[in-house]
């Protein structure tokens, strides 16, 4: 029984170093180690990485099968490389005795390289390199073993842990931490540095850094509006990105020199386009608003698409510019001075940020936004409750696409193009996942998801053609780990005390308010 | 006086009839009971007074006022509020943001008044608080006004859930099964609580109820309904001796066991 135990951690991990072979995973972490640690080639580098799955193997063997003493752990751990060698040995002796015969593997496995091949075959003849590489990988098993029996017999994990909220403590409590986190005023003094570094970095950040960053800032846009309607009101809204369609066309085609030569001045056509998106929001709203959850978010969904297609379609070329899209979109000058450099859209996003964020933040605490919450628990209850849902759905609708409108008027101005596909189905899945993964209703949590979200995969744009797996996975993990997103909605403290509140009339206060209200 | 008036009201659901050409009156400042076999239509009957169901046939009028054609919130706004025989709180939201929806309809700032600060939007925000205090105090829930409605025992939630109801400022108020799920102690707290409602705060109270117990001790009324049709109307003690009733709850041969002396 325990043997079989090891023999499956062994397997289950052999599975997974052969697929990551197969991914061609192995090669881009040998080439990252070769650019880190300068190795001569990525061969070293990726060999560590199979031989540390392998080591991973011994560990969960000796977890679920080895017992206290070290012989059981090495015995665990063996069993596990031996069968994990076994597994990988035999794949890389097909693999290399196919290749040596000049059969094209490649024509069925992409990411079978002839680097790749060459690294698995060690330069040795393909039987030899199967047994040398069972070798390895067995010791490497058995290593994982003993290293887990010791963490285990030493108690590692708890040192580590106890190290750290030692740390944690004595960080906390070193003198001018303390000092500072007992001064009265130091979460605004924080927000105050925070606000200072994000309104100075765009002046060091370069040009192709602040195009990433307007970018993020219009996703922020697109998640506070969607925020709105999906994390307040909780209408799943799958077809948002025709608002912000709506948005980018009209400065589009207001500003543009074709198809209309309306050249209209920006900031007038800013307004016009949130006032568009608004009204597209509640003219959408009035059909499809008596649906609920799934339905809802079908009919959405067919929105959105409905007016991608119309913006693409042969008939409105005259019209929209077609596939083709509207070029020249005018940008912001003021007082004859050009504004349209990146720089200055950042600016100009972080303000339209800035005013999205408060307005939002003033209709969440006061009675638009509880009617909002209220309905998003209970349609039924908050109708009983004296909401009227059809106005307050409506206004939910007009406001989030309002927001997304200014998104779009911005994002067409400093793209100076737009065309159709800049709105597909892609980017309202996008602006959900910026609302889910931050935090439904949270405007810090709305701004963090889209930091995380659209720079990411800025960030990870080294790892080339397996950026968005990685991404992918990312997303996972952080929804397994914060399901309620990255930061959650807090709720402010409302409930008077007795010492704050003002001293109550002598009798029965509840009743004369009544009498006032009902003569 | 009556507060709330029925006549002849039917409510079908296809070929089933929910409630069947019912003729009913809640007499102003009273407590008045409907109690019936399980599916006997009290909870629809219920649904239709708030706006939810709408009666085919019949009036209903609150005050002189027909309701019929009128969404729920509007018959809210008009003063009958309700509760729910299976709580239905906001749960992701604290007590006092309960509270404060149920003020929702009394309220009048809107989403300018609230982005703009103007000093009117401010003033009622901050006596919506203040009233939403009181109301928590009252149903005894003091220090509980941060915490999620969901985490609340069962006890708390129901009184919640009545204060919600009263954030509403209503003359009527609908209990569904204000009792279910509680253990006679706490009954006998509810059944005080609700005679506090009419004695403090003056408001009629129309209940739906299973437990004998409170029916008889605090109704002034009782109505007994059975597939949709009144069987009988009477004062606790009028309808105990019913024989009709009894039938109704407990079967033909039960009623001719029980039958009158």
């Amino acid at each position: 029984m325990r043997i079989r135990l090891s023999l499956r951690a062994g397997l289950t991990t052999g599975v997974i170093n052969v697929f990551v072979i197969l991914l061609g995973l192995s090669t881009l972490f040998g080439n990252t180690l070769r650019g880190w640690l300068r190795l001569g080639g990525q061969a070293p580098g990726a060999w560590l990485g199979l031989v540390l799955v392998a080591m991973w193997g011994g560990a969960q063997a000796r977890r679920h099968a080895g017992g206290k003493s070290p012989r059981a752990a090495l015995a665990a751990g063996g069993a596990a490389g031996l069968a994990h060698g076994l597994l990988v040995a035999l794949f890389i002796w097909a693999v290399a005795g196919l290749s040596e015969r000049g059969y094209p593997i490649r024509t069925w496995l992409a990411q079978l390289t002839p680097d790749v091949v060459r690294f698995l075959g060690l330069g040795l003849r393909p039987a030899v390199a199967a047994v040398v590489s069972m070798a390895l990988l067995m010791v490497a098993g058995l290593a994982g073993g003993a290293l887990a029996w010791a963490a285990d017999k030493y108690a590692w994990g708890a040192t580590i842990r106890s190290t750290r909220a030692r740390l944690r403590t004595s960080l906390k409590e070193a003198p001018p931490v303390r000092r500072f986190s007992g001064y009265r005023h130091s979460k605004r003094a924080l927000i105050g540095v925070g606000l200072l570094v994000v309104l100075l970095a765009p002046l060091v950040l370069g040009q192709y850094w602040n195009y990433n960053l307007g970018t993020v800032g219009a996703y922020v846009l697109l998640g506070l509006g969607l925020n709105i309607v999906v994390g307040l009101a909780g209408l799943l809204d799958l077809g948002y990105v025709a608002f912000f369609a709506i948005g980018a066309y009209t400065v589009a085609l207001l500003t543009a020199p074709a198809p209309h030569g309306i050249e209209m001045s920006f900031w007038l056509a800013l307004p016009v386009s949130v006032l568009m998106a608004a009204l597209s929001g509640i003219l959408l709203g009035i059909p499809v608003l008596r649906m609920r959850g799934d339905y809802l978010a079908i009919v959405t969904l067919g929105f959105g698409e409905i007016i991608r297609i119309l913006s693409r379609s042969d008939v409105l070329t005259s019209f929209t510019g077609g596939p083709r899209g509207v070029r020249d979109v005018g940008g912001p000058s003021l007082f004859g001075l050009d504004l349209s450099s990146e720089l200055y859209f950042v600016y100009l996003i972080l303000l339209g940020i800035a005013l999205v964020a408060y307005v939002t933040s003033r209709l969440q605490q006061t009675r638009v936004g509880r009617a909002w919450m209220a309905m998003r628990e209970d349609e039924d209850v908050a109708a009983a409750m004296g909401v009227h849902t059809l106005k307050y759905k409506l206004l939910a609708f007009a406001i989030g696409a309002a927001f997304a409108g200014l998104g779009g008027g911005l994002y067409a101005s400093r793209n100076q193009f737009i065309g159709p596909e800049d709105f597909v189905l892609l980017v309202s899945i996008n602006v959900l996942c910026v609302v889910i993964i931050g935090g439904m209703g949270s405007i810090p949590g709305v701004i963090v998801g889209a930091v995380v979200l659209k720079g990411i995969p800025e960030v990870l744009r080294q790892l080339s053609d397996f950026r968005m797996l990685v991404f992918g996975a990312l997303l996972i993990i952080m929804m397994i780990v914060r399901p309620e997103g990255l930061w959650p909605s807090r709720r402010r403290r409302m409930e008077l005390h007795k010492d704050e509140s003002p001293p109550a009339p002598a009798a029965l206060p509840l009743e004369r308010e009544m009498e006032v209200d009902t003569p | 006086m009556n507060i709330l008036e029925a006549h002849q009201v039917t409510k079908r659901f296809g070929g089933l009839i929910a409630v069947r050409q019912l003729d009913f009156s809640v007499p102003t400042g009273s407590i008045v009971s409907l109690i019936g076999p399980n599916g006997a239509g009290k909870t629809t009957f219920f649904n239709c007074i708030t706006g939810f169901y709408k009666a085919e046939e019949g009036a209903l009028s609150f005050e002189g006022v027909r309701l019929n054609a009128l969404r729920p919130d509007q018959i809210t706004a008009l003063g009958i509020a309700r509760t729910y025989q299976n709580i239905r709180l906001f749960s992701e939201m604290t007590a006092i943001e309960n509270i404060l929806v149920g003020q929702h309809c009394r309220l009048r700032s809107g989403a300018l008044g609230a982005t703009l600060q103007l000093p009117g939007s401010r003033r009622e925000e901050r006596q919506a608080l203040t009233r939403a205090c009181e109301l928590l105090d009252f149903v005894g829930l003091q220090g509980k006004g941060d915490q999620f409605a969901k985490n609340l025992p069962y006890g708390d939630q129901r009184r919640l859930e009545i204060a919600r109801a009263l954030g509403s400022q209503p003359k009527l108020l609908l209990l569904d099964e204000p009792t279910a799920g509680m253990n006679p102690a706490e009954t006998g707290e509810m059944m005080a609580f609700i005679r506090k409602l009419r004695t403090e705060l003056g408001l009629t109270v129309f209940l739906i109820e299973h437990d004998m117990r409170v029916v008889m001790g605090i109704s002034d009324r009782v109505t007994v309904l059975d597939y949709g049709v009144k069987i009988a109307e009477g004062t606790p003690l009028e309808i105990q001796r019913n024989p009709q009733v009894i039938e109704a709850y407990l079967g033909r041969g039960a009623a001719a066991q029980h039958g009158p002396a």
